[in-house]
């Protein structure tokens, strides 16, 4: 799941899968908490002067302090009252939603995904990351490539179809404990 | 301000029942599976020629390959034509792969592999299982109309895949291998021509290439009955069956090696064990990735090196490998 944090922030998740992970971000807070490592990291590797907080409560104190701010003050809106009322209901029940909320505002904001896109930029080429990095699954995908003798199994275990290139590569190794670092398992 | 917040309140209500139906994964509708049974057989059906391309991790490589359906069943040539020179030969279960470069053969009796475009086993009964199947939309593919089909991993055991399916013919011409939203691998006709007359020649291999210097390797030495294998899985992921197991005579291995193949009726898992000995490079345990959506884990039991292999998720590279035990 925490993979998932991070692909949501760069913005690599499509609309259902987002849902699903903002949802289970209002449940657990170790994700919450993950969500603002991942954006502080990002901020130290912009060089930000302004490093990301928890805006969360307050913003939800805001919107305690502001009810009325949520009522509509024009007639235009009369016919959705209904609707809204609805949504309020949902959202009152929920105050981590809020949460969902903030993160939505900066994740479908134009100006956020340029910068989120020049923070991609910026990982790419600084190697070394802070530790909490690495539970991300883009890293599964940057795992070391097979020693050669390994090739002949792929070869094998894909019926020597397309897919495989025949050169050798780099003998480089995760070892297990690597892995249960990783995964904690 | 106000609407800003009422609109986003909104949306997020709205995903929030969109999450609700995802998680839900009916069974597949009857149509979907009908567009599964027309692509499971459309190779069966179709003579084609045309060319491919896989495309993974910005790295892309195009094949040539010629399909005839005669009398005596199904005959294939497919030659990889960038990179290293590589031609596979197949006559229904029986595969040649020539490797000009190195003048070597590889000839395996029995084909297990389902590959592009000819990716579902029959019967495919167990995908609908393993994966949610839902006609998604209509699009064109080397000028063709394809409908798309999307399968979604019930669990997080699998990647998602794509398919383009040809409409008039059922053919595949598309795939993608998703893992959550990001695409891993994708194999996609750039040019083929469906039901064209296939000329005999074209699939059989250029004899002015080969000499009798090239040197033949049978991959395969014995098949064994299922359980007879001295190495055996248990308590397999969800979803996982063994398809065959066997002892193989691979080309710079001087022992021959056990591999146990396992399939969840998409994605197929590999698993080889062999002893280890001294003049073998020292083994090491770990993860290791190759090109796409291929993942390997390499442990040690007993004296044995078990190497993992599958375009499945690591997690479930690692359930599998850790499977494995030895039976008395």
């Amino acid at each position: 799941m925490k993979s998932k944090v991070s692909a949501l922030m760069d913005g690599e998740l499509d609309q259902q899968d987002a849902s699903g992970v903002i949802e289970s971000l209002r449940k657990d807070d170790d994700l919450q908490q993950e969500w603002e490592t991942y954006h502080l990291i990002g901020d130290a590797l912009r060089q930000s002067s302004r490093l990301s907080m928890d805006l969360s409560s307050s913003v939800s104190h805001k919107l305690e302090s502001e009810p009325t701010v949520l009522s509509p003050h024009t007639s235009k809106i009369h016919n959705q009252q209904k609707h809204k009322v609805f949504a309020f209901a949902t959202a009152a029940s929920v105050i981590a939603m809020v949460s969902g909320w903030f993160i939505m505002t900066n994740l479908y904001g134009p100006q956020q995904s340029i910068t989120v896109a020049e923070r991609s930029k910026h990982e790419k080429s600084l190697t070394v990351v802070s530790p909490t990095m690495v539970s991300s699954p883009t890293l599964e995908r940057n795992l070391p490539h097979p020693p050669v003798e390994m090739n002949d199994y792929l070869f094998v275990h894909r019926e020597f179809s397309p897919g495989i290139n025949m050169h050798g590569q780099v003998t480089n190794v995760n070892t297990l404990s690597e892995y249960h670092e990783r995964y904690g398992r | 301000m106000i609407s800003h917040k009422i609109i986003a309140l909104a949306f997020l209500l709205m995903l929030a029942f969109q999450t609700v139906q995802a998680q839900e994964l009916p069974r597949s509708s009857e149509s979907a599976l009908n567009w599964l049974k027309r692509m499971a057989e459309a190779p069966r059906k179709h003579n084609y020629i045309g060319t491919f391309i896989y495309y993974a991790d910005g790295h892309m490589e195009t094949s040539r390959i010629v399909h005839k359906i005669d009398s005596s069943g199904e005959h294939e040539r497919i030659e990889v034509l960038d990179g290293v020179p590589r031609i596979v030969f197949r006559s229904n279960d029986e595969m040649k792969c020539y490797l000009p470069d190195s003048k070597r053969i590889y000839t395996e009796k029995r084909w297990f592999r389902k590959f592009f475009p000819d990716l579902l086993p029959q019967p495919f009964d167990a995908i609908d299982d393993n994966y949610h199947i839902q006609e998604t939309r209509r699009e064109r593919v080397t000028g063709r109309e394809c409908q798309v089909l999307s399968l979604t991993s019930r669990d997080s055991l699998r990647y998602g895949h794509q398919f383009w399916i040809d409409v008039e013919t059922g053919l595949l011409l598309k795939v993608a291998v998703l893992d959550g939203s990001e695409i891993i691998e994708q194999f996609a006709f750039a040019q083929v021509e469906i039901d064209g007359e296939v000329h005999a020649d074209l699939l059989k291999p250029d004899l002015s290439v080969i000499t009798d210097e090239w040197k033949v390797n049978n991959l395969v030495t014995s098949i064994f009955k299922d359980g007879n294998l001295k190495w055996q899985v248990k308590n397999l992921p969800n979803g996982f069956k063994k398809l065959i197991e066997m002892k193989r005579n691979l080309a710079e291995k001087t022992t021959l090696v056990d591999h146990i193949a396992l399939s969840d009726g998409l994605a197929t898992v590999s698993i080889f064990i062999e002893p280890i000995t001294k003049d073998m490079p020292v083994p090491v345990s770990g993860f290791f990735t190759s090109r796409g959506a291929i993942n390997i884990y390499v442990r040690m039991l007993d004296e044995n090196k078990i190497t993992t292999v599958g375009e499945v998720p690591l997690e479930t590279i690692k359930l599998i490998g850790d499977s494995v035990f030895k039976q008395d």
